[in-house]
């Protein structure tokens, strides 16, 4: 009996020792990791920094150009501005993704009508909408404005339009729908089309993976809107169909605006510590 | 009893405060690191999940590896050097929550992680209260650098602490 309990004890010392030699292993070669990630971060941050000006300004003076009657003008008009919308929604996600892989992001909450989000993200949108005929209908049973960061959701909203222009089927029908349902922020976008399959759905939501379903931007849009619902704790999904596919994000939504950063230390406050261990 | 205030942080979150603030937290088998500096009367702590950030998604402090080196460097930006800085470790319980924590000790992976990272950064470590089976409480006085702590049922443990 002894000897068997022997036997345990060593093969429970061993399955440690080999635990640990391995967990010390991955601990190495993560620093690699993380030493390498870092040097794409810093490359992709000035990338995108320095490209974000010259399109700012781009954007600003192009309206002013608009030559309204002369038709051949109007088409490079409005190729010119196009392209410069999708170079600007292109530079917005490196900047976006740069941030998130420095850990740069920042959560700053405002009260906001989610409607005004799509409307603005549709503007954005305008060519790529009208190219395929599509027609964008908004369901919002939120009455009130609510409290969440604009900048964000307006980005994660815009990618999952944009996923929806790109995959959805000429002369189709996008339904954005924007509900409540136990205190979280339900916003999802429908496309008509085929979506992708299940078995792909851990590369849908990664960086710079090739869509199996071909190439479309840069293959980072949809890992952008996990990483920032992911930061504001909440999700990303998918559901798919034989003729639609249906992109579902929520967030929680935040009730009270200053005294959030107090919420959690009431807790604490008044909790006693008299007879605890001190070290 | 604490003059200033005290900050409840959760998982995933790191606080680096000053005297004569508290920090506290609930700890199952996520560990909590507190870093204090002797000389400026100010200290930080962490509370992560788990031990590795495995190249997926973000690189969130919910992860040691992730973690530690951002708490050590956030107490550096505000004029901390690593050999005025003392540790003490909390947490890393073998909860048995369907026995799959267990199993894949995710406690002491959490527990090696913190010492490795702060032996890399030649911090040493005063203080600790690691392992076992109960989950623990604590609140990092920053006024004299000490840490309350203590056990508590497991029932009182939120999921992922």
């Amino acid at each position: 009996m002894e000897v068997i309990i022997d036997h345990k004890a060593l093969e429970c010392d061993i399955t440690h020792s080999e635990i640990e030699f391995l967990s010390r292993k991955i601990l190495d070669l993560n620093k690699q990791l993380i030493d390498s990630e870092k040097a794409k971060s810093r490359f992709l941050s000035l990338v995108a920094n320095s490209l974000i000006n010259p399109i700012s300004v781009l954007l600003s003076m192009i309206p002013h150009l608009d030559p309204k009657n002369d038709v051949r003008s109007a088409k490079i008009y409005d190729t010119v501005y196009e392209q410069a919308l999708v170079l600007d929604f292109r530079i917005q996600n490196l900047l976006a993704a740069a941030e998130i892989e420095n850990g740069q992001v920042d959560i700053s909450y405002a009260l906001i009508d989610p409607t005004e989000l799509v409307n603005e993200a549709i503007k954005s949108l305008k060519y790529a909408i009208l190219e395929k005929n599509i027609q964008i209908n908004i369901h919002n049973t939120i009455e009130q404005k609510v409290v969440s960061d604009p900048k964000k959701l307006y980005l994660i909203i815009r990618n999952l339009l944009d996923n929806g222009c790109f995959y959805g089927i000429e002369n189709g029908i996008i339904d954005v729908s924007i509900e409540e349902k136990e205190a979280k922020l339900l916003v999802s976008v429908k496309n008509q089309g085929e979506g992708p399959k299940v078995e792909h759905k851990p590369q849908i939501f990664t960086r710079f993976a090739y869509g199996p379903e071909g190439y479309h931007g840069l293959g980072i849009g949809l890992s952008i809107v996990r990483d920032l619902c992911e930061l504001m704790d909440g999700t990303i999904d998918y559901e798919a169909d034989t003729s639609s596919v249906t992109f579902t994000m929520t967030l929680p939504l935040e009730t009270n605006l200053s005294n959030s950063e107090a919420y959690g230390s009431n807790e604490f406050l008044f909790e006693s510590f008299d007879d605890a261990i001190e070290l | 009893m604490i003059q200033g205030s005290s900050t409840f942080i959760h998982v995933g979150q790191i606080h680096v405060d000053t005297s004569p603030s508290a920090i506290s937290t609930v700890l199952g088998s996520c560990v909590a690191v507190c870093l204090y500096d002797t000389k400026l009367g100010m200290g930080g702590m962490n509370h992560y999940l788990l031990p590795f950030w495995n190249g997926n998604g973000l690189q969130s402090p919910k992860f040691g590896n992730i973690s530690i080196p951002k708490l050590i460097e956030a107490m550096m930006m505000r004029g901390s050097l690593p050999k005025t800085l003392v540790a003490k470790v909390f947490g890393g319980a073998s909860i048995n929550i369907g026995n799959s924590a267990n199993t894949m000790m995710i406690g002491e992976k959490n527990i090696l992680v913190a010492k490795e990272i702060l032996k890399d950064y030649k911090i040493s470590i005063v203080a600790e209260d690691i392992g076992g089976q109960n989950g623990r409480k604590i609140q990092f006085n920053l006024e004299r650098g000490k840490v309350q702590m203590k056990y508590i049922a497991r029932s009182d443990i939120g999921e992922g602490n």
